[in-house]
């Protein structure tokens, strides 16, 4: 990371993390409360989801369906083992021990989603996954004995961190955004290995990647078994957030939500989807409020449409659109441009 | 008997109604520098693409150096020692050149599949700024790849393609597309590849191609129509035929 990217990555988290503090001195002790739970740890948790898709689509190019399905497992994993859940479906595990556990399965569960979808790209890949992801709902929705079918596993109240309660919204929007930090960063990390720079040869250059040596198979499989991680830790946060899962937060409406979060955020860099997903929770929460009960999702509709029409690259597009109007140079979301041009020479190259 | 670094017996590929090669044999001897000639839709890429493993033969096979390739997938092939380069240039467009050359060096290396950063002394990164400073490219090392000239483009394709240490490096078309000030920059860095090297190279310009050559093979609709040293090829009737028509 450039210096000056890492100056904006602290300034920006040093704000987040001071900002339940913030809040009360702007807005009633009850409405910072408010904020701070309900619009930017929701924001935060759903923002991880959409970071996993991101990561996938900003680096290698895959756009998958798929996340919101990976999270559900996470989520259900932690539902039916962890002690304390009702109805009680196996139980009896920690949360020390469950949500690790979660974890493996949504990585898993991820890696299952990227041996599937090995040869399949573009429309066929979102198919793919949209498929896999509707098939799972299905098995969990019909499978009552398992997942307690429409009403799903409730009481999943989440632990207590060193005496610390889950429930307290500074707490858990403290452990949200930490979750986040680790996972952002992790990923800017990651881009810079071997792994991640094969990652992106995949996205420009299939082809190519393979002539030198690297099977593009299993890093593809990599791919989406870190993506299935960074789900599974998003769907941990998420089941404890909502004290519980049903069938319905990874139904078609919940999928095409994260996928909403992820365009109008921006898929050429990790941080769009935490900037999608805030957009899309205020819009959320507040458009009922501004327009009408009845039309809301109209109003919805038309804002992430001027979004996307104003800059195709997303609200971290205007950023970058900004920066380089005020003459502040070019930075660096080269994701969605580089995917784009190098998609395009691919596609010359493989006509016969 | 040396074994021959590439040996074709019989290779045939087909597109649906289309031959796109026929009945292709031939031997390459390691450390021979071997030019591929031909017109449009002789069959030369489709040749290239068949050795590296881009697609199967329909029938025939191929050797490399002793041990059968014909059913191996392409980056198996890389790893035994075929490195190659495509008619167009197919690098990492979001990549700088330095990462775009480390990939190409550690592709072949058991260490590969790595989620760890290379460390201040790695090796691989060391022998990709070598790479780079001898393909000309070490002003650059930074610069994302998208941003180089056409020329510089080529080079980092060569470089790519030296940095697996293969023991047969396959060359489609390098001069494409080189302005004429860039050529001869291309055929010195040609001559300078060690000898222990076998190179196979596709190449439409005789003043690249002839001068590099030991042998050359000329094609015409998927099948070998000569074989001979560089000397005799641009008298040759048949050649003649091809490149100037039958009433010269």
């Amino acid at each position: 990371m450039h210096s000056r990217a890492i100056l904006a990555t602290l300034v920006v988290l040093a704000l987040l993390l001071a900002l339940p503090w913030l809040l009360p001195q702007f807005l009633p002790a009850n409405q910072a409360q408010f904020w701070t739970a309900n619009i930017l740890g929701r924001a935060i948790v759903f923002g991880i989801i959409a970071m996993s898709l991101t990561f996938l689509a900003t680096y290698g190019g895959f756009i998958s369906l798929a996340q919101m399905m990976v999270a559900g497992v996470a989520g259900y994993t932690l539902a039916i083992f962890v002690d304390g859940a009702l109805p009680r479906i196996v139980g009896g595990w920690g949360y020390a021990a469950a949500i690790p556990l979660s974890l493996v399965a949504a990585t898993v569960m991820g890696l299952v989603v990227g041996a599937i979808s090995v040869r399949t790209r573009d429309i066929y890949l979102l198919m793919i996954t949209l498929a896999l992801a509707m098939g799972v709902f299905r098995f969990i929705e019909t499978n009552i004995a398992w997942f307690n079918g429409y009403e799903g596993i409730r009481n999943v109240v989440g632990p207590t961190l060193f005496g610390l309660d889950f429930r307290n919204a500074f707490v858990f929007y403290h452990v949200a955004l930490g979750t986040a930090a680790a996972l952002f960063l992790g990923i800017l990390y990651l881009v810079k290995t071997p792994f991640g720079l094969v990652l992106q040869g995949i996205r420009d250059n299939p082809r190519r990647v393979a002539a030198l040596g690297y099977s593009v198979g299993l890093h593809r499989i990599a791919a989406f078994g870190v993506a299935g991680f960074i789900a599974g830790c998003g769907g941990v946060l998420s089941t404890i957030y909502n004290i519980g899962i049903s069938p319905g937060s990874i139904g078609l409406g919940a999928t095409v939500n994260i996928l909403i979060m992820s365009v109008v955020g921006g898929l050429g860099h990790p941080a769009g989807a935490f900037i999608g997903s805030l957009i899309f929770t205020v819009f959320d929460t507040f458009a009922a409020t501004i327009y009408d009960r009845d039309r809301f999702n109209t109003l919805i509709g038309l804002v992430f449409l001027v979004i996307v029409l104003v800059s195709p690259d997303g609200a971290i597009g205007i950023g970058a659109k900004l920066r380089r109007l005020l003459g502040a140079g070019r930075n660096h979301p080269r994701g969605a441009e580089g995917s784009r041009a190098s998609q395009q020479q691919a596609g010359e190259e493989t006509t016969p | 008997m040396t074994a021959p670094a590439i040996r074709l017996r019989g290779v045939s590929r087909r597109f649906g109604a289309l031959q796109a090669l026929r009945d292709v044999s031939f031997d390459v001897m390691p450390g021979e520098r071997r030019a591929v000639l031909g017109p449009n839709g002789a069959g030369k890429t489709t040749l290239f693409n068949t050795i590296c493993g881009d697609f199967p033969p329909t029938s025939g096979s191929i050797e490399l150096f002793d041990r059968d390739i014909t059913r191996l997938r392409p980056h198996e092939r890389t790893r035994l020692g075929i490195g190659r380069t495509y008619q167009t240039s197919l690098l990492f467009n979001g990549l700088s050149v330095l990462e775009n050359l480390f990939i190409a060096v550690r592709g072949v290396r058991p260490n590969r599949f790595s989620f760890l950063r290379p460390s201040a002394g790695d090796g691989g990164m060391a022998k990709a700024r070598d790479l780079a400073d001898r393909m000309r490219l070490s002003h650059l090392i930074d610069a994302e790849v998208v941003n180089l000239s056409h020329g510089q483009r080529r080079q980092l394709e060569v470089g790519m393609a030296m940095a697996g240490d293969p023991r047969v490096l396959m060359l489609d078309e390098p001069a494409a597309g080189l302005s004429p000030g860039d050529r001869p920059e291309l055929l010195r860095l040609l001559r300078e590849l060690p000898r222990t090297l076998t190179l196979v190279l596709i190449e439409h310009d005789m003043d690249i191609a002839l001068p590099a050559a030991d042998i050359v093979t000329v094609m015409k609709d998927g099948e070998v129509v000569v074989e001979a040293p560089p000397d005799r090829i641009e008298d040759d009737p048949v050649v003649q035929a091809i490149y100037l028509g039958d009433g010269h």
